[in-house]
């Protein structure tokens, strides 16, 4: 029952700020921070007490119902939101009183957060898809919340690609309630034998179907192109959603589809794990490749979302427990530090309006606090020991290496590829930052602190602690991930 | 052991509290970084005494953190900290006048550890991070001017170091998955083709920050640009850094690969002439010497190439390499040191504008002139004659080595030519600027020159006196000072310790740096007086040119191009092209299937189909009545008179269809067509 609480909480506390309507902005503030954090306690409440059993909200028919259970992947997935959406509610605040329409705007960022969590606690592909679809619908307000052209083409575009995947992955969903046991999800897949005798490649043809349609959120080649275009919503929905929650969704969906419903030894060494991994691994190569070009500093750090989303699929395409491993390491720490990079443009957008990367030099002595937290960001994102990034890649790097696939080097080759260009769109960024002056339009603030308040530096401080902490102590967290690719994990 | 933690993490920690109070007391700073070198350097000497100690920090990064400190790795931590201790005392009169001194303060701090923690890692992951952390830091002191040359030479620093860091990293993760471990002890030689692509992998980024040839672009820019104390540290270890990963690979995992070997050979030897070539070209006194720098690097990669093809007889190629090495490292000290405090007085690089300051300048006169001689290799008070003679030897050992095997050796003596000629050109490029600088006269300002006596303060002149006084010592006792050197280091390298005294003053060395003594004399007066000095006399002086064609630069011919625009402009049009392609297909399924709006205009009677064909029948009737029915030509309304029969055919078909005869027509035809299957 504490599931339902921890979904309806958020629900209804989202719904109650457009009947409340607060006029002052601290009240709204207390109110949606409570609410935020107390759904946190009560997930952390729910990961702890491990409850194994099935939580049967209705049923449509005897054989779908929609069904909640806390397992080990969805333990990571709502670990990770549950952590960081305090935080990003907390930056939310400072942020959003420069845009307009504040209550309307916390009603969605709050109503989104419950249907993360029910994706990540869903315990059929049926509610999987059901809840994937309400995601997708609760964050269209907040990717058109600017209302001008611009957002609202954005939102458009959005709502095409994941109403389009989706109905992809549909065809997945009827697929496995057709040629499976059940929907729900085990560890190993849930085909059965002998209904799929004769149907192997229709199968197989579905699932890349399920990949390319879930992996929309994830934004994979081809599927891509709303990714920076929804760049335009306020920084704590690009931060949040569209680098975190609803993009790890994407990935998340396509984990469970892979490993959970479909099975990873149906799918080793198929044509379609191939398509697969060489989709995960052009869209690897294509979004550092655009970063590298893009000049906008939050589009740039969009290519790089869609480059790094990938780096999970390739992991999950590896279809081994490898590659699971390495795919949610590599979902929890790159969250971790791409929602710090986005706090920072954000953090410049707002305080000085600047959004191009041009626009960024010297910023070391404007902005000193946010320059060295995006500097940090940024090398740990490159891969550098000792910090986050390098942990997640040297996973995935190995679970590439030992696939015992043709394709593990072409992997391998991509993500150093990749981690090149990265270095290069972030550097670029980053060092003029502190090894250039200011431009002149700037010049006379020279001198003056404009780093924002305390309610956008806690939370990057909150997040710098936990890059340096987990790249130099990530040995509990890839053990608990070993756990959960090994279905060890209650 | 927690020495070993202390002293790699230590400097960081004094880094950080820098930064907090670095801005308010510079003079607090400035004594806390040199007695962070200062106390490194003091634990660096216990260790030394201490022995064999290890330390390990498991589940550090995901692979575990191990440090040791035995025979070499703690003679090359002594070295770091000694340089970073008199570099300590040296900057802060050269920074004085500078700016942003805290974040150089902070960085040199946070170099420091990462580059001990290279010097004691006792695994190559180790190794690899705090390369990569040591990188990172030092492209500050690269950047720290903010020049535009600075941020460029920076900005080369810093991608050669990233690819060639990357690379490695690709290297050592093959090397893991191929030889499940990464600790020194457990790396085994491996001949397979994937174990040598692993090798070469991992040799890219450690031959990067070698500077070995052709990934040496970077060096010549940074260090001219560098701040002079950083030069020195970049020159001396940063460079070493590299060979040290080197030396693990040659020692361990391409032990007697000779494909490895003579690869190697080559790249040492192209790297040694061209370097000095570079550097006697070169009008700049800091780019002589860092151009000098990668000569010497040269010189020591051709050592471990003989180690690596001598295998276990590679005693004395470990001996020469090591000390040279060491010798290379302080040697660069001191003339980096005495090449700032020039710049510090004059504030200028250029021969022509620095020529004749050290005139009636004793102290820097004698620091710089111990340096030229160590590194020109002079004996008996050049301590890089006796290291040199080591690598000529071990280069003649492997040369009998190739006959015993019955192996072409022209090769071999070409190299050991090259080994000469690269000696006498490194006597050459410093007697060039030893004459400028100390002999010949400036002809506008020397009178301004000589008037500037103390030309440094005390501490600056204790740290390049000190330094320099180290030298004369490490030359005239080879046996007693550099000899030890080599000993204990062997094991490292893989190695057994010489038993017996090496000769170092037999004739056949002395004859070998009589020979490049004597090439450099001749390269000097034949070539640099007549060639490389203009024929006009400007101002009572000829002026030096550098007469270095940029047709051979291989940066901005080659790597810039290359990376900087065919690739981007390759990878866009690939981009572009996948890019458009989802969207291409929602335009055409726009266009075609979910058509929104009908692009043809409504026909004015009938419907499209009547239209078409009442149009063809115009045109034909048309055709008609101009040629065949000219008399009486036909009507040309053939739409009207089709839409009407249409409408009459439409009426009178609705009257039928919605009749019931139809309808039993259809269940007829129905009836017939299930009959028909079931029947079958």
């Amino acid at each position: 029952m504490l599931i339902f609480l921890t979904l309806l909480l958020p629900l209804l506390g989202g719904a109650m700020l457009s009947v409340l309507r607060f006029s002052r902005a601290r009240a709204r503030a207390v109110y949606v921070e409570g609410v935020v954090l107390l759904t946190s306690v009560l997930v952390w409440a729910v990961l702890l007490s491990r409850t194994n059993a099935d939580v049967i909200l209705c049923r449509l028919t005897d054989d779908l119902p929609i069904t909640f259970r806390v397992d080990g992947m969805g333990c990571v997935f709502a670990g990770l939101v549950s952590l960081l959406w305090p935080i990003a509610t907390l930056y939310g605040f400072e942020y959003m009183k420069h845009e307009e329409r504040e209550n309307t705007f916390f009603t969605w960022y709050t109503m989104s957060y419950a249907a993360a969590l029910a994706i990540a606690f869903a315990g059929n592909l049926f509610t999987l898809y059901v809840f994937y679809e309400c995601l997708t619908l609760i964050t269209l307000p907040l990717v058109i919340h600017k209302k001008d052209t611009l957002s609202i083409r954005a939102g458009r575009r959005y709502l095409t690609y994941s109403i389009s995947g989706a109905a992809m992955a549909f065809i997945a969903l009827v697929c496995i309630i057709w040629f499976g046991s059940t929907t729900d999800f085990r560890l190993g897949g849930v085909l059965d034998a002998a209904k799929i005798a004769g149907h192997e490649d229709l199968l197989l043809l579905v699932f890349l179907l399920a990949f390319v349609g879930f992996g929309a959120k994830a934004a994979v080649f081809p599927m891509h192109a709303w990714l920076p275009a929804a760049s335009v919503a306020p920084t704590p929905v690009t931060a949040l959603l569209h680098a975190v929650a609803v993009v790890n969704a994407g990935a998340f969906a396509v984990l469970r589809v892979i490993y959970y419903s479909f099975g990873r030894s149906f799918l080793y060494g198929t044509w379609a794990q191939t398509a697969a991994l060489l989709l995960a691994c052009l869209t690897i190569l294509l979004g550092s490749a655009m970063a590298v070009r893009e000049q906008h500093f939050k589009r740039r750090l969009a290519w790089s979302t869609i480059s790094n989303l990938s780096y999970m699929l390739m992991g999950a395409a590896l279809m081994t427990e490898g590659g699971m491993v390495g795919s949610l390491t590599h979902m929890v720490i790159h969250g971790v530090i791409k929602i710090t990079l986005f706090f920072c443009a954000g953090a410049v957008l707002v305080r000085t309006g600047k959004e191009y990367v041009q626009d960024l030099r010297g910023f070391g002595r404007l902005m000193p606090f946010t320059s060295g937290v995006f500097l940090l960001g940024s090398i740990s994102l490159v891969g550098t020991p000792p910090l986050a990034g390098f942990v997640s890649k040297w996973n995935l790097l190995t679970a590439a290496a030992d696939t015992g696939l043709g394709l593990g080097v072409v992997a391998v080759v991509a993500l150093i590829i990749s981690a090149v260009l990265t270095a290069v769109y972030l550097f670029t960024v980053a060092a003029p930052m502190f090894f250039r002056p200011l431009n002149t339009d700037l010049s006379h603030l020279d001198g003056f602190n404009r780093d924002p308040g305390w309610m956008m530096k806690l939370p990057l401080l909150l997040l710098c602690a936990a890059m340096i902490a987990l790249g130099l102590w990530s040995q509990p967290l890839v053990t608990f991930l070993r756990q959960v690719a090994a279905g060890l994990t209650f | 052991m927690i020495l070993l933690p202390i002293l790699t993490f230590g400097p960081m920690l004094a880094a950080m509290l820098i930064a907090c109070i670095g801005r308010r007391t510079a003079l607090l700073r400035d004594m806390l970084t040199a007695l962070t070198g200062a106390a490194a350097f003091v634990l660096c000497l216990l260790l030394c005494y201490l022995g064999d100690i290890s330390f390990a920090l498991p589940g550090f990064c995901g692979l575990g953190l191990t440090l040791r400190a035995d025979g070499f790795r703690s003679l090359y931590g002594c070295i770091a900290a000694f340089m970073w201790m008199m570099t300590g005392l040296f900057s802060p009169e050269y920074m004085s006048h500078g700016h942003h001194r805290t974040r150089y303060a902070f960085f040199t701090l946070l170099t420091l550890g990462a580059t001990l923690g290279v010097f004691f890692s006792d695994d190559l992951f180790t190794t690899f991070i705090f390369f990569e952390v040591m990188s990172f830091t030092s492209y500050a002191w690269v950047a720290h001017e903010e020049t535009p040359g600075a941020l460029k030479a920076a900005n080369t620093y810093l991608s050669v170091a990233i690819i060639g860091g990357l690379t490695t990293l690709m290297g050592l993760f093959l090397l893991y998955h191929q030889q499940g471990s990464l600790a020194f002890d457990a790396l085994k030689s491996s001949n397979s083709f994937a174990g040598t692509i692993a090798a070469w992998l991992v040799v890219v980024g450690f031959a990067a920050k070698a500077d070995l040839y052709p990934l040496h672009i970077w060096l010549p820019q940074a260090h001219p640009v560098a701040p002079a104390p950083a030069s020195a540290l970049l020159s001396g270890i940063l460079t070493k850094s590299g060979i040290f990963g080197l030396i693990v690979v040659c020692s361990r995992i391409m032990a007697g690969n000779a494909a490895f070997g003579n690869a190697l050979m080559a790249l040492a030897c192209v790297t040694m002439v061209l370097g000095a070539v570079l550097a006697l070209f070169s009008t700049d006194l800091k780019r002589t010497l860092a151009c000098s720098s990668m000569s010497q690097i040269g010189f020591i990669c051709t050592g471990l190439a003989s180690m690596t093809l001598l295998g276990e007889h590679g005693s004395l190629a470990a001996y020469g390499t090591v000390m040279h090495m060491a010798n290379h490292s302080l040697i660069k000290l001191t003339l980096f040191m005495a090449a700032g405090v020039i710049y510090m007085n004059t504030h200028a690089l250029d021969l022509d504008d620095i020529r004749g300051f050290g005139r009636r300048k004793p102290l820097l006169h004698i620091a710089f002139l111990l340096g030229t001689l160590s590194i020109a290799c002079i004996p008996p008070i050049g301590s890089g004659y006796a290291s040199k003679s080591l690598l000529h030897e071990a280069l003649l050992e492997v040369i009998s080595h190739q006959e015993a095997l019955g192996q072409p050796v022209l090769a071999y003596r070409a190299a050991e030519v090259l080994f000469l000629v690269s000696g006498g050109l490194t006597v050459a490029y410093m007697l060039k600027l030893y004459v400028c600088i100390f002999w010949e006269k400036h002809p506008t300002r020397q009178s301004e020159f000589d008037a500037q006596k103390s030309c440094m303060r005390p501490v600056t002149a204790i740290a390049l006196l000190g330094s320099a006084a180290l030298l004369p010592f490490l030359g005239a006792l080879p046996q007693t000072l550099l000899s030890p050197l080599g000993a204990r280091s062997a094991a490292f390298f893989g190695q057994h310790a010489v038993a017996e005294a090496i000769p170092y003053f037999s004739a056949a060395n002395l004859q070998g740096a009589g020979i490049s003594i004597a090439i450099g004399l001749g390269v000097y007066l034949f070539i640099v007086r007549p060639l490389l000095m203009s024929r006009q006399v400007i101002g009572g002086a000829r002026e030096y040119i550098n007469l270095w064609p940029d047709a051979l630069d291989l940066e901005n011919r080659l790597y810039r191009p290359m990376l900087l625009t065919v690739l981007p402009q390759v990878l866009t049009f690939v981009c572009r092209l996948l890019m458009e392609l989802p969207e291409a297909i929602v335009m055409g399924l726009r266009r075609t299937v979910f058509r929104q709006h009908r692009t043809h205009r409504a026909v004015p009677v009938g419907n499209r189909f009547t239209y078409a064909l009442g149009c063809m029948f115009n045109a034909a009737a048309r055709l008609l009545n101009t040629t065949l029915l000219h008399r009486s030509p036909m009507r040309t309304d053939f739409e009207y008179l089709l839409a009407a029969s249409w409408r009459e055919l439409r009426e009178g078909t609705r009257n039928f269809t919605v009749s019931i005869s139809f309808g039993l027509l259809l269940l007829c035809v129905g009836l017939y067509l299930t009959c028909l299957y079931l029947l079958q």
